[in-house]
């Protein structure tokens, strides 16, 4: 794929010899396709852009490692691959507002880059201890009912602060936090009612009160009553205290998202970008020949399958497929959604002898074969079905 | 009694609203002045997930509005004074449905949309127990949105309102909008920052918040409050932590409101709704007034430039086409003419060869049907060929007016053919040599012949008449007769070819009179069509000029019209102002035209 719109490049760099500035470009678009993938973070002022790139970013893990992270680029300076939008509540407007402006029909088609996350989850029900399921929950229905949530490649709750403090918690913060709640339940409760209750110099032992500002200033008071409770049900060191905080966060949906939305479709998402800047070059400053780079640029759009799988694993996860159960499951592994390699797709061992991926291949091509020509059923899901197929059939390709 | 000063201020400005297609500004004002008296309304706005149901809650100590994940209503909730618990569901058509009140989020979210108008709770609280009315709206949000409209519909009646916004953020553009919009039309505003029991930074935010309204003029305090404290507060009886929870200084707030005398109050928001109406409409009369000077200034110039191309054209093309007429008439004049002309000539010369060598007593009778048939048909071709010439002249002149000729030709077929101006060709006098001239005319020659040849031959001793005088006789008398038979051939001749050419000439001399006379009639026609239809087309252009200037003494008039409306309702503005200094309050900006 990338061979191909690296072609298309140069043929539009001989096309546009003599002009200064598409020719920077599409030196830019040859370029950014050897380089990371750059994943930008959109969203309101203090929608939580800033903590939740740090989140991630800040301690980069095996899956994330080839991910440029933008925080809130602006429009022109540099154009992302991919776009986790965060938006603070999902209501009706804020929705409407985070959806990407349509380009070319190409763009629309293969508008699988982005992730919704509904950020700052830890204030939703006025920072119940419920709040990050509540917001889970929200989260997860919108995904499923909301029209408006329609082409995002996921709709994650996330507790930005509560993952980068967890992430981060320091020896002495977790010693603290277990003073406190060391302390009795009913003693204590009054005084993490509040941010103000918690900073009181009444506050019951010998912590000074900048301390415990900066510890609630780090967590929220969400995240201190958490941390507070979990050490209570047994998060008995930092480690398993840190991992926990993360654990509920939602940060680690939203990493698997990334990564096998993202980091596994890289090739085909810096392809997506250079195809639509040079769509957009062709049409704004046509040249005489270009037509014949406009039908290869449409023929490779036609042609590229990695969009549709995104787009299947996106539809089949946000319930909008008949598609449920083992089969759902089975649908998106073999489009590539817990990695893009043979093994990944068919759940088996990385190492795992070529005959028995030969023989696995096969075995589910044939089931999906028949799904797809199953006349029972409705042409959606016999469509989904050949997507599938197409997608097993590209992976026994790779054994001819 | 008479009629207070707010009210005649407010029907006054109520009019001037309904006058100018504002109906929903004058809707605003009727209910003002309509409001039910004993009641004072507390409104509760604010953007989606700010705390709103939270806030209410805690002020009343009781779960009457929904909270959390939970949809909020898309109509308001009243919640009232009511001995014991109880709800209503108020539909489109004002059908009232009680419901249980611990049943009221669901039976509301059962109900499809725009069934409702709104919803009526009743409470046995204290707090409401003198009248007030706490009024639950919809999250404001997109402006066009039937929920935020349903939400700002409140301004029409509240007494006070109390903006919600949490201490997450300060104010975004958006919320600092509404609390401008909800400051003009309501003068007792309340900001009350919620969710600070979560937010280490709220002391900020408030800051923040209070230094934004300040810029924007908004003169409304703001309270920092947390309902989470303020519900441990209530489970644990804690006065200390109720106090904490801010909520104390928001329900004095709330029974300063309710405790301010109802006919100050009155007088004030009406003063204040009329200032907002008329700042709200003079805006938007001074929107007209640019549209009318900017659609003025563009149009009328353009449109008088028009007019005078067009009357520049209607004077060119007057020339042109005067100039055409008089062309090509005098052209088909001296055509018309050398054509009739040529015809004759050729019917003269067969007449001249005619009689050159026949004889007309012999031919005569063959001969005048001829010149009667050849004369007709050169006259009928000439008349024909006439009416073309006419006909393609007109649509010659007619072509000079372009596009703007839309009219028939005028009719310019010419009375009769030509032909009835022909009278049959007259017999001449042809006088023939008959038998006794002939007799008499061979007598005299033989007389000469014989006394001649006879007194030759009387030399010879013959006697006077002899054979041979006789025979003489005979020769000349034969040679006589021929000659004198030549003789009144010629004159015969002469006589019928004088009298043809003589009927050619008359014919051709009356012909071409009427072919003149037709000529000028067709002349005088087309000229008279041509002048009638510029003329026309001038008084059309004078018209239109005289419309766009009229137009725009019209759209002086209307400006002007409107700048004193502007004026009026600036005036209704100030003295409203007065009012509300009188009510007890400072009103700062005045309006000016």
């Amino acid at each position: 794929m990338t061979q191909d719109v690296r072609d298309l490049l140069h043929a539009a760099a001989g096309l546009y010899r003599d002009d200064p500035r598409a020719s920077a470009l599409l030196h830019d678009c040859l370029n950014r396709l050897e380089q990371p993938l750059r994943v930008a973070f959109t969203g309101a002022p203090s929608s939580g852009k800033t903590t939740l790139a740090a989140a991630l970013g800040e301690y980069p893990t095996r899956a994330l490692r080839d991910l440029v992270l933008l925080d809130d680029p602006g429009p022109a300076d540099d154009v992302p691959d991919a776009t986790v939008r965060l938006v603070r509540h999902l209501e009706p407007d804020e929705l409407a507002a985070a959806h990407p402006p349509a380009g070319s029909a190409f763009a629309r088609q293969s508008a699988v880059n982005s992730v919704l996350v509904l950020s700052r989850a830890d204030e939703v029900g006025a920072g119940r201890i419920d709040a990050l399921l509540t917001a889970k929950q929200l989260a997860r229905r919108a995904w499923r009912e909301d029209p408006l949530c329609t082409g995002f490649l996921g709709v994650i709750a996330v507790a930005g602060q509560l993952a980068y403090g967890g992430r981060s918690l320091r020896d002495d913060e977790f010693d603290l936090l277990a003073a406190f709640a060391a302390v009795p339940r009913e003693e204590l409760e009054r005084h993490v009612l509040s941010v103000d209750s918690f900073t009181d110099p009444a506050f019951p032992g010998p912590i000074p009160v900048e301390t415990r500002r900066s510890l609630v200033v780090r967590f929220g008071m969400f995240g201190v009553r958490l941390a507070l409770t979990l050490i209570r049900t047994g998060c008995d060191d930092r480690v398993k205290l840190s991992a926990e905080l993360v654990r509920r966060s939602g940060l680690g949906e939203l990493r698997d998202t990334l990564a096998g939305c993202f980091v596994a479709r890289a090739e085909a998402l810096r392809a997506r970008t250079a195809i639509i800047r040079l769509e957009a070059l062709l049409a704004a400053h046509p040249r005489p020949g270009g037509d014949r780079l406009v039908s290869r640029v449409e023929r490779f759009a036609a042609a590229a399958h990695d969009f549709r799988e995104l787009r299947l694993i996106a539809d089949i996860r946000g319930g909008r497929t008949a598609l449920s159960g083992e089969p759902a499951e089975e649908a998106v592994r073999l489009l590539g959604a817990q990695g893009t390699t043979p093994a990944d797709r068919l759940a088996l061992e990385p190492d795992a002898d070529p005959d028995e991926i030969y023989d696995a291949g096969l075995d589910a091509l044939r089931r999906w074969r028949h799904e797809a020509e199953r006349p029972d059923r409705p042409h959606a899901e016999r469509a989904a079905a050949h997507v599938v197929v197409r997608s097993t059939e590209g992976l026994l390709s790779l054994f001819a | 009694m008479t009629a207070p000063a707010w009210l005649e201020v407010l029907n006054e400005t109520l009019d001037a609203c309904r006058t100018h297609g504002r109906a929903d500004l004058a809707e605003r004002l009727r209910r003002r002045r309509d409001a039910p008296t004993g009641q004072i309304r507390l409104g509760v706005l604010g953007f989606p997930k700010q705390g709103k149901g939270y806030l209410l809650n805690a002020v009343l100590n009781a779960p009457v509005c929904a909270v959390g994940d939970a949809a909020t209503p898309a109509v308001p909730t009243e919640i009232a004074y009511a001995p014991e618990p109880a709800a209503t569901l108020v539909g489109r058509s004002r059908e009232r449905i009680p419901v249980a009140v611990e049943r009221l989020t669901g039976e509301l979210g059962a109900r499809p949309a725009g069934t409702l108008s709104r919803v009526e709770v009743g409470v046995p609280r204290e707090l409401l127990s003198a009248g007030l009315v706490l009024v639950d709206t919809p999250p404001v949000g997109d402006p066009r949105s039937p929920r935020t409209a349903a939400a700002l519909d409140l301004l029409a009646e509240a007494d006070a309102v109390i903006l919600v916004s949490d201490a997450t953020a300060p104010l975004s553009a958006a919320e600092l909008a509404l609390a401008r919009h909800v400051r003009t039309w309501c003068p007792h505003v309340v900001l009350a920052l919620t969710k600070i029991d979560a937010c280490p930074g709220w002391r900020a935010v408030a800051e923040r918040d209070r230094a934004m309204l300040g810029e924007a003029g908004v003169d409304a305090p703001v309270l920092p409050v947390s309902a989470v404290v303020r519900q441990a507060a209530a489970k644990a009886g804690d006065a200390e932590l109720n106090a904490r929870s801010g909520f104390p200084e928001l329900l004095g707030w709330i029974a300063e409101q309710a405790a301010r005398p109802p006919e100050q109050s009155r007088a004030l928001l009406a003063a204040v709704g009329v200032r907002a109406a008329a700042a709200e409409l003079v805006e938007s009369l001074r929107d007209r007034v640019d549209a009318v000077a900017q659609d003025a200034g563009l149009g009328q110039a353009a449109l008088l430039q028009r007019a005078q191309r067009r009357a520049d054209d209607l004077r060119r093309q007057n020339t042109r086409w005067q100039n055409l007429l008089s062309d090509e008439i005098t052209d088909l004049l001296s055509d018309a003419e050398y054509d009739l002309r040529e015809r004759t000539r050729k019917i003269v010369n067969t007449i001249d060869r005619t009689f050159d060598e026949g004889d007309p007593a012999k031919v005569w009778d063959e001969f005048a049907p001829w010149l009667d048939n050849a004369l007709a048909e050169a006259v009928d071709v000439n008349y024909t060929w006439l009416a073309d010439r006419a006909e393609w002249i007109a649509q010659a002149v007619a072509a000079c007016f372009g596009a703007q000729y839309d009219r028939a030709l005028p009719d310019l077929r010419l009375d009769g053919s030509g032909l009835e101006y022909l009278d049959d060709v007259g017999r001449p006098k042809i006088e023939k040599f008959k038998i006794g001239q002939q007799a008499f005319t061979g007598l005299r020659g033989s007389y000469g012949g014989v006394l001649m040849f006879g007194l030759v031959t009387s030399l010879a001793g013959l006697p006077l008449i002899n054979p041979i005088s006789i025979g003489a006789g005979a020769a000349f008398a034969a040679k006589t007769i021929k000659d004198e038979g030549g003789m009144r051939l010629q004159r015969r001749q002469a006589v019928a070819k004088q009298a043809a050419q003589r009927h050619v000439d008359d014919v051709f001399l009356r012909f071409s009179k009427e072919c003149r006379d037709a000529i000028r009639v067709v002349q005088r026609r087309l000229r008279d069509h041509f002048t009638g239809l510029a003329e026309e087309l001038a008084d059309e252009l004078t018209h239109e000029r005289e419309t766009i200037l009229a137009g725009t003494a019209e759209r002086e008039r209307r400006t002007g019209h409107i700048r004193r409306e502007i004026d009026r309702l600036a005036a209704l503005h100030q003295r409203a102002g007065e009012l509300g200094t009188i009510a007890g309050r400072q009103q700062r900006r005045e309006l000016s035209a």
